[in-house]
This record gives structure tokens, C-alpha cells and sequence, in this order.
């Protein structure tokens, strides 16, 4: 789930960004070092959507660097069990599949896919229905809910199900290239 | 208050449950002769009989080792199915919880008038605790469904994974770790050795590489336990869905039940030395337990007892018969008095402004409702009384000794103060009839009337407390 919210950071500046820009260069600071983080509280930062506020810069002693507490707005993403994503397959393999949902990596173990799915190993390692009317391989988009969250301080791990309603293969690249 | 739904509940979870429950250590052997399965069943069929029970009395009918049927106890006690109560006694004490066993209607605990002992005993006594029975299996059933329904369509289950070499166990979160880019398996992180899924317990025996014929069978196997669970336990279902609306019978601690059941065992075997000094003494003589029900119970027996002597006293001393005859007694063309047809302006009048003259009403309608309380039994009499007025006044007699054993079943009666709505509901009815009542006297017959229509427990109940006031307006008069 996406979430619109503010976060505080301490930002370090080198002083040779001291100057007219100061305050752009700290943006873009700021965009390189947190966007595509993960927090374990907070999820995926996603964007930064704007500065609420920089506090007064404190000179650190002996390095000359200065340091400004900085408020910001940004997306976060955070999943979170019982929801339903879309993701891509990335691997397949006997024990499941591994897909991702943006920076979210989620596995789905073979016993959570549905019955009538069996696992087809070859070239193209695919889980594919009896009659070959669904066919689940790398780079298919699945609809999946995820039943389990691993939340790290710098990692989310998902586990997820597509044997349920309405999740399962949205689109199968096979049939469309 | 009806103790066989609850009764069959209980059997029937005993012989779906308990059935081969053996309390017997792991460290003992088990041969055939300590086999004690089917005990359980045993146990809890036994105490479907009872009440509150001493647990020596129960192994001496059992003709069980008391230490065995303990351990039996004590498991149930766990499965909160039985509530026990410890406590030290004399063997005073011992003798109120006989005096209660004795008022129970399946009183064949033999008397242990015996052991008079000073000495203190600590005394186990134990209980079905109907309430929580019913609880207690709903939600076992619960359970065992919810598992098999979870299992079969595999919901929220993260899958583990198990390492055959050095037994380390992972499960799906850890699948990013685990895989290997050499093959489709998950290795181990320590031994790199070959993952293999881990099953769930009930299905373990098949579930073998976790190929998809063996998810098959699995499935077929849950399948079909979860329909023989629900065609075996069809009976207890049932028995839980017609008990789900009835009141629990509620025996309530040890220490009201024993108090109640002896109140209500003297009030049943004494009409009229109800109040015998001796078995009060009983009563209130024992190991100094604090009993909060006992004052209170004690009264109402004491007051009936009191209250149906005084009016013993005044029918035989009063020359002229005081009975209020019944509505449907009375008859065209009978020569009766005032008083006998239930208009009793008079003392209405003494009362003064201060009683209502409801009271009067109430009189009437409860010496009303005693008759007809007996109606059944003494119809006969009573038209054999209508004949001669010295018959009459002889059955008149006879009634009146009757209401006292009704009142004292109404007392022996545990539902006894549950009734009190009810009947101050009868008070209303009869103070809206009123108006009728005091102008013409026949009106009586049709107010009686609906009142036949009513239940009979409810009328005998509240009559019952009518009479209390009865009594005290007589002593006024």
C-alpha cells in the first residue's frame, strides 16, 4: 500500500555546496540518498514529492561539514499481509515462483498455487493448467495476495498466494508476443 | 430447568472425546490389566447423575481406586469440563453436604453417619460445569474444523522447509535466500544440502516429495476425514444446536448448592415441623464455612413454615370457616358467606387507607390459586364438600393442608426466585380487575376463569408468596 507521508533526516552537506544552490544541492542530496531506500517501519520510499521544511545547519567541528535537519514529503510503499498485489514473475522454479511488485520481492510456493497447475520443467520453467489455457513463466504478470510479511530494518520479503478468487495470470506475454 | 439435553450433551462428547483417554503415566507399562481406557466415559456418565458429589463417595460407587478416579477428575478439570471445590471439614461439614446429597432426587449416597471425627479433612467435591461443557465442545468442534478446513484449501499456511541433513528448518521468507542459481531447489544455507517441503502433521505420512499426485491424495484424504468428522459427530452437533436455547443448569458453588439443596430438603419432608430445632441446628451447625446463602434461603422456609402454622391455628379455633371458596365452587343457589365467596370488604376496610385495596384482591386471588393448585388431585372432594357445609368445612381442612406442601415444593424449587416477575406481574392483573371485584361478587367467576387459563407452576409459585401477605394481614384482622 502506498502512503503519502513526512519523514525527518538529517542531511550532511559538504561545504564546497555552500553557495547560491545550497539548498538544491540538498534536495538532490537528499533524492540520491533516500529514494529507493527501504525502511523496515515505513516501507519503500518511493519519491520525494517536496521539502516541508530544512532546519538551521549545525557546522560540525574538525570537518567543516554542516548539518541541516530536513522534513520531507514522500511516497512510501509498504505491503502488507492480506493485500493484493500485482507483480511480475521474475523465476520459476520447483519449489514456486519468485515475483516482484516494484522493489517488493515476493515468493509463492508451490503449494499455494493452484492444484490444477502443474510445474513443466524445460527451457522455459512455467506451472501451467492441465488443458494449457494458463500458463505461469517468467516475466507473466500475476495477480497475487500476499499471506506473510518478512520486515527487515533494510528489507521487506514477501511470501504470497495466487489459490484464491480472481488472482492468478492477468496477462501471459507468450500469448501476446 | 431440565438437566437431560445437557446430560446427553455431556455422554455423547464423553464417547466422541473421551474415549480412549488413559490417565495413566507414560513411565508405567501399560498392560492389560492397567488399561483403563473408556474410564473417562465411565466418570463423566456417572457424574450426569449427580450434582455436587464428594469425590470418596463417587470412587466407593464407581468401586474405583480414589487416587485413580482423581487423576481422571483432575484431567477434566483441566478440559474444563468438571469444577471441584476443596475445602477442610468436620465431620459436621460432611453431614450438611449429606443432608443436601439426601434432597437431590438421585439420592442414593449411602449416609456417613458413621465417622464422627473432630479431626479436619480435606474433602475434594466435584461438578459438571454444564455452562462450560457447552462451551467447551462447541469449540473443540470449532477447532477441529477450522484445522481440516484450513489444511485443505491451504490458506495462510507459510510452507517450511527442512533441511534432511543437518535438520535445519526455513521457511518460504527465507526462500530468496535459498535459492540457488545451479538448479530449481532450495539449498541449505550451512550444509547446502537439498531442501525438502515440510508437510503438515496430519497429512505427513504421504506427503513424500510434495509432488503434485501426492497434493492430491492429500487433498482426497482431508477431504474425506472432514466429512467423517462431520457424519461421526453428527449426533453431538445436533444435541449442541437444541441445547444452544436452553437455560444451563446452574448448581452454582459448592457451598449454595449444599445450602440450597438442604433448605429445600427440609422444606420437602417437613410440613409441618419444617422448622424442627433439631435440623436448623444442622443447619447452621457446621465447620463454620461462610455461607452468604444459607440466612437468606433459611428465612423464606422459616416464614412459609411459620405462616402456614398460624393459619392452621386460626381455621381450627375459628368456629365459622374462614376459607375463601373457589370460584368455580360456587355454584347458583349456594347459601355461603361473604368471606366464602371471596369478598372480604370488610378487612379490605380495616386496612384502611394506608393498604391498598389491592390487598384484599390479592387475598382472594391467592387463596384462589391455592385451591386450584390442587384442584386436580382433590376435585372430588371438593364437590363432595359442596354438599354439606360439614364436609365442606373438613375439606376446607384438608386444602389447607395442602398449600403448605406446595409451598414447600416451591421452595424446594431452585428456579424459586425467578418467579418473583412473573408474579408481580399476577399482582398488576389482579389490581386491574379490581374495580370488578368490588362491585359484584359473581364478577369473580370470570376473572378466575382467565386465570385457569394460566400455568399452573406459575400460580402455585406465586400463591405461594401471596400467602406471605396473607398471613400478615391475618394477624392484623
Amino acid at each position: 500500500m502506498f502512503f503519502h507521508i513526512v519523514l525527518e533526516r538529517n542531511m550532511q552537506l559538504h561545504p564546497r555546496h555552500f553557495g547560491r544552490d545550497l539548498r538544491d544541492k540538498l534536495v538532490s542530496k537528499l533524492m540520491k540518498d533516500v529514494e529507493g531506500t527501504c525502511s523496515g517501519r515505513h516501507g519503500f520510499v518511493v519519491a520525494i514529492t517536496g521539502i516541508e521544511s530544512v532546519g538551521k545547519g549545525l557546522i560540525r567541528d574538525g570537518t567543516g561539514f554542516v548539518t541541516f535537519p530536513v522534513k520531507y514529503l514522500c511516497v512510501v510503499f509498504r505491503p502488507f499481509k492480506g493485500e493484493i498485489l500485482e507483480a511480475v514473475v521474475t523465476m520459476v522454479n520447483k519449489m514456486g515462483f519468485f515475483a516482484e511488485a516494484g522493489p517488493v520481492q515476493i515468493f509463492v510456493s508451490n503449494h499455494l498455487i493452484p492444484d490444477d497447475m502443474e510445474f513443466q520443467s524445460g527451457d522455459v520453467p512455467n506451472y501451467t493448467t492441465s488443458d494449457g489455457s494458463v500458463k505461469i513463466q517468467k516475466d507473466s504478470e500475476v495477480r497475487l495476495k500476499i499471506i506473510g510479511t518478512r520486515v527487515d530494518a533494510t528489507e521487506i520479503f514477501c511470501i504470497g498466494t495466487i489459490k484464491d478468487d480472481f488472482l492468478g495470470v492477468i496477462s501471459d506475454p507468450g500469448s501476446t508476443s | 430447568m431440565s438437566v437431560e439435553p445437557f446430560n446427553r450433551l455431556v455422554k455423547l462428547a464423553a464417547r466422541a472425546f473421551y474415549d480412549d483417554i488413559t490417565t495413566k503415566g507414560d513411565n508405567q507399562p501399560k498392560t492389560g490389566r492397567s488399561d483403563n481406557r473408556g474410564i473417562a466415559v465411565v466418570v463423566l456418565d456417572a457424574l450426569t447423575r449427580r450434582q455436587w458429589v464428594r469425590e470418596e463417595d463417587l470412587a466407593k460407587d464407581l468401586k474405583l481406586h480414589s487416587k485413580q478416579l482423581r487423576r481422571t477428575l483432575r484431567f477434566f478439570e483441566e478440559e474444563k469440563l468438571v469444577t471441584r471445590d476443596h475445602r477442610k471439614e468436620t465431620a459436621k461439614g460432611a453431614k450438611v453436604y449429606n443432608a443436601a446429597v439426601a434432597a437431590t432426587a438421585d439420592g442414593h449416597h449411602n449416609g456417613r453417619e458413621g465417622d464422627e471425627k473432630i479431626k479436619m479433612h480435606t474433602h475434594s467435591y466435584c461438578c459438571l460445569d454444564y455452562a462450560q461443557i457447552y462451551d467447551v465442545v462447541r469449540y473443540r468442534l470449532h477447532r477441529m474444523r477450522k484445522k481440516l478446513k484450513d489444511e485443505l484449501d491451504n490458506k495462510n499456511t507459510v510452507q517450511e522447509y527442512v533441511c534432511p541433513n543437518c535438520g535445519k528448518r526455513y521457511n518460504a521468507l527465507d526462500a530468496l535466500r535459498l535459492v540457488s542459481m545451479l538448479d530449481e531447489y532450495f539449498h541449505c544455507e550451512i550444509c547446502n544440502g537439498e531442501l525438502v517441503a515440510e508437510s503438515e502433521k496430519l497429512t505427513a505420512q504421504e506427503m513424500g516429495d510434495g509432488d503434485d499426485n501426492a497434493r492430491r491424495r492429500r487433498r482426497d484424504k482431508l477431504e474425506d476425514m472432514l466429512k467423517k468428522m462431520e457424519t461421526q459427530l453428527k449426533p453431538l452437533m445436533d444435541q449442541l444446536n437444541r441445547v444452544k436455547d436452553l437455560p444451563v443448569p446452574e448448581f452454582g458453588n459448592l457451598q449454595a448448592w449444599e445450602a440450597r439443596a438442604s433448605a429445600a430438603a427440609r422444606a420437602a419432608n417437613g410440613d409441618l415441623n419444617g422448622n424442627d430445632p433439631s435440623k436448623s441446628a444442622q443447619g447452621l451447625g457446621f465447620g463454620g464455612t461462610p455461607m452468604p446463602f444459607l440466612g437468606d434461603t433459611k428465612v423464606e422456609v422459616d416464614f412459609s413454615g411459620t405462616e402456614e402454622k398460624g393459619e392452621n391455628i386460626k381455621s381450627d379455633s375459628g368456629s365459622t370457616p374462614m376459607k375463601v371458596l373457589p370460584p368455580w365452587m360456587i355454584k347458583q343457589g349456594m347459601i355461603l358467606t361473604k368471606e366464602q365467596r371471596g369478598e372480604v370488604k370488610e378487612e379490605a376496610k380495616m386496612d384502611g387507607s394506608s393498604a391498598p385495596a389491592g390487598s384484599s384482591d390479592e387475598k382472594k386471588s391467592a387463596a384462589e390459586t391455592d385451591v386450584k393448585n390442587i384442584q386436580d388431585e382433590y376435585f372430588k372432594a371438593y364437590y363432595a364438600a359442596l354438599l354439606q357445609r360439614q364436609h365442606e368445612q373438613e375439606a376446607a381442612l384438608r386444602e389447607q393442608g395442602l398449600p403448605n406442601s406446595s409451598i414447600s415444593n416451591g421452595a424446594a424449587d431452585t428456579s424459586f426466585e425467578r418467579q418473583v416477575g412473573l408474579k408481580s406481574k399476577r399482582d398488576d392483573q389482579d389490581d386491574g380487575d379490581d374495580v370488578e371485584w368490588e362491585e359484584a361478587a359473581p364478577e369473580g367467576n370470570t376473572t378466575s376463569e382467565n386465570f385457569k387459563v394460566n400455568d399452573l407452576n406459575v400460580q402455585a409459585d406465586a400463591s405461594g408468596d401471596d400467602d406471605e401477605d396473607d398471613g400478615l394481614d391475618w394477624e392484623e384482622g
